[in-house]
Protein backbone atom coordinates (compact mmCIF):
# COMPACT_ATOMS: atom_id res chain seq x y z
CA UNK A 1 0.00 0.00 0.00
CA UNK A 2 2.69 2.42 0.99
CA UNK A 3 4.75 1.53 -2.05
CA UNK A 4 1.89 2.26 -4.44
CA UNK A 5 1.24 5.57 -2.71
CA UNK A 6 4.83 6.66 -3.06
CA UNK A 7 4.84 5.64 -6.74
CA UNK A 8 1.72 7.70 -7.25
CA UNK A 9 3.41 10.59 -5.50
CA UNK A 10 6.43 10.25 -7.75
CA UNK A 11 4.23 10.18 -10.86
CA UNK A 12 2.41 13.27 -9.63
CA UNK A 13 5.74 15.00 -9.12
CA UNK A 14 6.80 14.29 -12.69
CA UNK A 15 3.64 15.87 -14.10
CA UNK A 16 4.32 19.35 -15.38
CA UNK A 17 2.82 22.19 -13.40
CA UNK A 18 2.30 24.22 -16.54
CA UNK A 19 3.74 24.89 -19.95
CA UNK A 20 5.53 28.17 -20.53
CA UNK A 21 7.06 29.99 -23.46
CA UNK A 22 10.65 31.05 -22.83
CA UNK A 23 11.62 34.32 -24.46
CA UNK A 24 14.59 36.70 -24.44
CA UNK A 25 14.45 40.44 -23.84
CA UNK A 26 17.49 42.61 -23.14
CA UNK A 27 19.70 39.54 -22.67
CA UNK A 28 17.45 38.09 -19.95
CA UNK A 29 15.47 34.87 -20.29
CA UNK A 30 11.84 35.15 -19.16
CA UNK A 31 8.92 32.74 -19.07
CA UNK A 32 5.24 33.40 -19.77
CA UNK A 33 2.35 30.96 -19.42
CA UNK A 34 1.81 29.40 -22.84
CA UNK A 35 -1.97 29.63 -22.53
CA UNK A 36 -1.76 33.41 -22.17
CA UNK A 37 -0.23 33.78 -25.64
CA UNK A 38 -2.59 33.76 -28.62
CA UNK A 39 0.00 34.00 -31.36
CA UNK A 40 3.70 34.49 -31.98
CA UNK A 41 4.46 36.46 -35.12
CA UNK A 42 7.01 38.61 -36.85
CA UNK A 43 7.06 42.37 -36.35
CA UNK A 44 5.87 43.24 -39.87
CA UNK A 45 2.72 45.33 -40.31
CA UNK A 46 3.03 47.47 -37.21
CA UNK A 47 1.80 51.06 -37.03
CA UNK A 48 4.07 53.48 -35.18
CA UNK A 49 2.33 54.98 -32.16
CA UNK A 50 3.23 58.49 -31.04
CA UNK A 51 1.18 59.93 -28.24
CA UNK A 52 3.40 62.92 -27.47
CA UNK A 53 4.96 64.12 -24.25
CA UNK A 54 1.63 64.16 -22.42
CA UNK A 55 1.68 60.36 -22.35
CA UNK A 56 5.27 59.69 -21.28
CA UNK A 57 4.16 56.89 -18.97
CA UNK A 58 3.11 54.96 -22.05
CA UNK A 59 6.57 55.21 -23.63
CA UNK A 60 6.79 51.41 -23.47
CA UNK A 61 3.87 51.20 -25.92
CA UNK A 62 5.59 51.80 -29.24
CA UNK A 63 3.25 50.52 -31.96
CA UNK A 64 -0.22 49.23 -32.68
CA UNK A 65 -1.05 46.01 -34.46
CA UNK A 66 -4.30 45.37 -36.27
CA UNK A 67 -4.98 41.67 -36.22
CA UNK A 68 -8.25 39.80 -36.85
CA UNK A 69 -10.24 43.02 -36.63
CA UNK A 70 -8.77 43.83 -33.23
CA UNK A 71 -6.30 46.55 -32.32
CA UNK A 72 -3.40 45.50 -30.07
CA UNK A 73 -1.03 47.87 -28.34
CA UNK A 74 2.56 46.71 -28.77
CA UNK A 75 4.56 46.85 -25.54
CA UNK A 76 8.35 46.83 -25.81
CA UNK A 77 9.36 44.19 -23.23
CA UNK A 78 12.74 45.86 -22.62
CA UNK A 79 11.11 49.23 -21.89
CA UNK A 80 8.53 47.53 -19.66
CA UNK A 81 11.28 45.98 -17.52
CA UNK A 82 13.40 49.16 -17.55
CA UNK A 83 16.15 47.63 -19.67
CA UNK A 84 18.01 49.03 -22.62
CA UNK A 85 16.10 48.44 -25.84
CA UNK A 86 16.68 45.13 -27.53
CA UNK A 87 16.29 43.92 -31.09
CA UNK A 88 12.51 43.46 -31.03
CA UNK A 89 12.27 40.69 -33.60
CA UNK A 90 9.17 38.80 -32.41
CA UNK A 91 5.70 39.66 -31.19
CA UNK A 92 3.75 37.65 -28.65
CA UNK A 93 0.10 38.57 -29.08
CA UNK A 94 -1.56 38.09 -25.69
CA UNK A 95 -4.83 36.25 -25.26
CA UNK A 96 -7.74 38.10 -23.59
CA UNK A 97 -5.79 41.36 -23.66
CA UNK A 98 -5.34 44.33 -25.95
CA UNK A 99 -1.58 43.91 -25.85
CA UNK A 100 1.17 42.30 -27.87
CA UNK A 101 4.67 42.09 -26.42
CA UNK A 102 7.74 42.82 -28.54
CA UNK A 103 10.63 40.57 -27.51
CA UNK A 104 14.12 39.92 -28.84
CA UNK A 105 13.58 36.22 -29.49
CA UNK A 106 11.29 33.36 -28.59
CA UNK A 107 13.40 30.48 -27.28
CA UNK A 108 11.09 27.48 -26.90
CA UNK A 109 8.14 25.98 -25.07
CA UNK A 110 9.00 24.28 -21.82
CA UNK A 111 7.16 22.31 -19.13
CA UNK A 112 7.92 23.60 -15.67
CA UNK A 113 7.50 21.59 -12.50
CA UNK A 114 7.66 24.23 -9.79
CA UNK A 115 7.18 27.93 -9.24
CA UNK A 116 8.84 29.62 -6.29
CA UNK A 117 7.27 32.80 -4.98
CA UNK A 118 9.33 35.91 -5.60
CA UNK A 119 11.35 36.30 -2.36
CA UNK A 120 9.81 38.99 -0.15
CA UNK A 121 13.13 40.84 -0.21
CA UNK A 122 12.08 42.01 -3.67
CA UNK A 123 9.85 44.93 -2.78
CA UNK A 124 9.69 47.06 -5.92
CA UNK A 125 7.47 47.14 -8.97
CA UNK A 126 8.84 43.68 -9.84
CA UNK A 127 6.22 42.25 -7.48
CA UNK A 128 3.63 43.15 -10.11
CA UNK A 129 5.82 42.07 -13.03
CA UNK A 130 6.42 38.48 -11.88
CA UNK A 131 4.19 35.62 -10.73
CA UNK A 132 7.26 33.95 -9.32
CA UNK A 133 10.53 32.32 -10.30
CA UNK A 134 11.18 28.96 -11.83
CA UNK A 135 14.36 27.01 -12.52
CA UNK A 136 14.98 25.74 -16.04
CA UNK A 137 18.13 23.64 -16.47
CA UNK A 138 19.75 25.30 -13.46
CA UNK A 139 18.87 28.80 -14.60
CA UNK A 140 16.54 31.01 -12.58
CA UNK A 141 13.83 32.35 -14.88
CA UNK A 142 11.27 34.98 -13.85
CA UNK A 143 7.72 33.98 -14.74
CA UNK A 144 5.99 37.14 -15.94
CA UNK A 145 2.43 38.24 -15.27
CA UNK A 146 0.88 38.80 -18.73
CA UNK A 147 -1.62 41.33 -17.39
CA UNK A 148 1.22 43.54 -16.08
CA UNK A 149 2.41 44.42 -19.59
CA UNK A 150 -0.70 46.53 -20.13
CA UNK A 151 -3.48 46.72 -17.58
CA UNK A 152 -7.12 47.14 -18.65
CA UNK A 153 -7.03 50.69 -17.27
CA UNK A 154 -3.92 51.52 -19.30
CA UNK A 155 -5.48 50.04 -22.43
CA UNK A 156 -8.62 52.15 -21.89
CA UNK A 157 -6.52 55.30 -21.46
CA UNK A 158 -4.59 54.52 -24.62
CA UNK A 159 -7.81 53.92 -26.58
CA UNK A 160 -9.13 57.26 -25.32
CA UNK A 161 -5.87 59.03 -26.24
CA UNK A 162 -6.00 57.51 -29.71
CA UNK A 163 -9.64 58.55 -30.20
CA UNK A 164 -8.81 62.09 -29.03
CA UNK A 165 -5.90 62.19 -31.49
CA UNK A 166 -8.16 61.07 -34.36
CA UNK A 167 -10.77 63.70 -33.45
CA UNK A 168 -8.11 66.43 -33.40
CA UNK A 169 -6.71 65.29 -36.72
CA UNK A 170 -10.22 65.31 -38.26
CA UNK A 171 -10.99 68.80 -36.94
CA UNK A 172 -7.65 70.08 -38.23
CA UNK A 173 -8.48 68.62 -41.66
CA UNK A 174 -11.94 70.24 -41.66
CA UNK A 175 -10.51 73.63 -40.60
CA UNK A 176 -7.82 73.43 -43.27
CA UNK B 1 26.14 32.32 46.20
CA UNK B 2 25.87 35.16 43.65
CA UNK B 3 25.41 34.89 39.93
CA UNK B 4 26.91 37.40 37.56
CA UNK B 5 24.61 38.46 34.73
CA UNK B 6 26.34 37.84 31.44
CA UNK B 7 25.29 38.97 27.98
CA UNK B 8 27.92 36.99 26.10
CA UNK B 9 26.67 35.83 22.72
CA UNK B 10 28.13 34.06 19.75
CA UNK B 11 28.69 36.21 16.68
CA UNK B 12 29.89 35.58 13.16
CA UNK B 13 32.56 38.09 12.18
CA UNK B 14 32.97 38.74 8.48
CA UNK B 15 35.21 41.07 6.47
CA UNK B 16 34.11 43.51 3.83
CA UNK B 17 37.23 45.14 2.47
CA UNK B 18 39.52 46.15 5.33
CA UNK B 19 36.74 46.30 7.90
CA UNK B 20 35.05 43.52 9.87
CA UNK B 21 31.41 43.41 10.88
CA UNK B 22 29.41 41.03 13.06
CA UNK B 23 25.98 39.43 13.08
CA UNK B 24 24.49 37.14 15.74
CA UNK B 25 25.48 33.56 14.90
CA UNK B 26 21.90 32.30 15.16
CA UNK B 27 21.06 34.36 12.06
CA UNK B 28 23.70 32.63 9.94
CA UNK B 29 22.91 29.44 7.99
CA UNK B 30 26.10 28.85 6.06
CA UNK B 31 29.13 30.37 4.41
CA UNK B 32 29.25 29.42 0.76
CA UNK B 33 32.21 30.06 -1.53
CA UNK B 34 31.53 31.60 -4.89
CA UNK B 35 34.33 31.24 -7.38
CA UNK B 36 32.13 32.53 -10.14
CA UNK B 37 30.85 35.62 -8.37
CA UNK B 38 29.21 38.11 -10.71
CA UNK B 39 29.84 35.87 -13.70
CA UNK B 40 27.69 32.77 -13.78
CA UNK B 41 26.61 31.75 -10.33
CA UNK B 42 24.70 34.88 -9.41
CA UNK B 43 21.75 35.24 -11.72
CA UNK B 44 20.17 38.56 -12.50
CA UNK B 45 16.81 39.73 -13.78
CA UNK B 46 15.18 43.17 -13.86
CA UNK B 47 13.94 44.59 -10.56
CA UNK B 48 13.93 47.90 -8.70
CA UNK B 49 14.78 46.93 -5.11
CA UNK B 50 17.83 48.73 -3.72
CA UNK B 51 20.81 46.58 -2.58
CA UNK B 52 19.57 43.39 -4.27
CA UNK B 53 21.86 42.37 -7.12
CA UNK B 54 20.44 39.00 -8.14
CA UNK B 55 19.75 35.53 -6.84
CA UNK B 56 21.69 32.34 -6.20
CA UNK B 57 20.35 28.82 -5.96
CA UNK B 58 21.24 27.10 -2.68
CA UNK B 59 19.86 23.66 -1.80
CA UNK B 60 17.20 23.99 -4.49
CA UNK B 61 15.99 27.28 -3.07
CA UNK B 62 16.29 30.64 -4.80
CA UNK B 63 18.03 33.03 -2.42
CA UNK B 64 18.23 36.77 -3.11
CA UNK B 65 21.68 38.36 -3.00
CA UNK B 66 21.98 41.63 -1.06
CA UNK B 67 25.17 43.55 -1.67
CA UNK B 68 25.38 45.65 1.48
CA UNK B 69 29.05 46.60 0.97
CA UNK B 70 28.42 50.01 -0.66
CA UNK B 71 26.27 51.00 2.33
CA UNK B 72 28.82 49.76 4.87
CA UNK B 73 32.13 50.87 3.37
CA UNK B 74 31.28 53.15 0.45
CA UNK B 75 31.61 52.78 -3.30
CA UNK B 76 35.15 51.32 -3.38
CA UNK B 77 34.05 47.73 -2.92
CA UNK B 78 36.67 44.96 -3.13
CA UNK B 79 36.06 41.56 -4.72
CA UNK B 80 33.96 39.21 -2.63
CA UNK B 81 34.79 35.55 -2.23
CA UNK B 82 31.96 34.11 -0.15
CA UNK B 83 28.26 34.37 0.41
CA UNK B 84 27.15 34.58 4.01
CA UNK B 85 23.72 32.97 3.95
CA UNK B 86 21.59 34.49 6.70
CA UNK B 87 17.99 34.28 7.82
CA UNK B 88 16.12 37.54 8.13
CA UNK B 89 12.71 38.19 9.56
CA UNK B 90 10.85 39.92 6.76
CA UNK B 91 7.12 40.57 6.88
CA UNK B 92 6.81 38.14 9.77
CA UNK B 93 8.47 35.26 7.93
CA UNK B 94 11.98 33.87 8.05
CA UNK B 95 13.66 34.48 4.71
CA UNK B 96 17.12 33.56 3.57
CA UNK B 97 19.45 36.11 2.06
CA UNK B 98 22.95 35.82 0.60
CA UNK B 99 25.41 38.56 1.53
CA UNK B 100 28.67 38.71 -0.44
CA UNK B 101 31.69 39.07 1.90
CA UNK B 102 35.39 39.53 1.17
CA UNK B 103 36.97 36.68 3.11
CA UNK B 104 36.67 33.91 5.64
CA UNK B 105 34.37 34.36 8.60
CA UNK B 106 35.14 33.75 12.24
CA UNK B 107 33.02 32.72 15.21
CA UNK B 108 33.49 34.76 18.36
CA UNK B 109 31.96 34.67 21.82
CA UNK B 110 31.75 38.23 22.98
CA UNK B 111 29.79 40.62 25.08
CA UNK B 112 27.87 43.18 23.10
CA UNK B 113 28.76 46.69 24.24
CA UNK B 114 26.24 49.52 24.21
CA UNK B 115 26.34 51.95 21.34
CA UNK B 116 28.55 54.99 21.74
CA UNK B 117 28.74 58.01 19.51
CA UNK B 118 26.73 58.56 16.39
CA UNK B 119 26.33 55.35 14.44
CA UNK B 120 24.01 54.41 11.59
CA UNK B 121 20.60 53.04 12.66
CA UNK B 122 21.44 49.53 11.41
CA UNK B 123 24.30 49.16 13.94
CA UNK B 124 22.77 47.46 16.98
CA UNK B 125 25.87 47.21 19.16
CA UNK B 126 29.64 47.00 19.31
CA UNK B 127 32.11 44.23 20.07
CA UNK B 128 35.59 44.73 21.39
CA UNK B 129 37.81 41.89 20.24
CA UNK B 130 41.62 42.12 20.54
CA UNK B 131 41.57 45.90 20.48
CA UNK B 132 39.35 45.92 17.42
CA UNK B 133 35.92 47.54 17.67
CA UNK B 134 33.47 45.68 15.47
CA UNK B 135 29.98 46.91 14.58
CA UNK B 136 27.14 44.42 15.11
CA UNK B 137 24.67 44.76 12.25
CA UNK B 138 20.91 44.60 12.41
CA UNK B 139 20.47 43.11 8.96
CA UNK B 140 16.67 43.39 9.03
CA UNK B 141 17.04 47.13 9.49
CA UNK B 142 19.89 47.37 7.00
CA UNK B 143 17.66 45.80 4.37
CA UNK B 144 14.60 47.84 5.22
CA UNK B 145 13.41 50.51 2.85
CA UNK B 146 13.45 53.23 5.51
CA UNK B 147 17.25 53.15 5.80
CA UNK B 148 17.69 53.85 2.11
CA UNK B 149 14.79 56.23 1.68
Amino acid sequence: MRLSQSRRALRAKAVALETVILFWAGGVLFAIAADSVEEIREVAGLQKLSLGVAHQKFAKVTHTLASDGQNHFVVDACAHFGMRSGQGSRLMVLRHAAAAVMVDAVDRMQDIHSIQALPVAFRGVERSWYRGLTIVKGKVVPLVRPEAFLTRAEASLLQAALRAGETTARSVAVTA
Amino acid sequence: MTYQMTTRQTFVLFPIGEKRFAVPADQVNELAPHQKFDQQEQQRFPHTTPLLTGVVVRRNQIVPVADVAPVLIGPQVPARRFYLIVTLNMEGDANRMAIPVSGECQLADAEQLPLTGKLPPYVSGLLSIHDEIIEVLNLDLLMSAEVHA
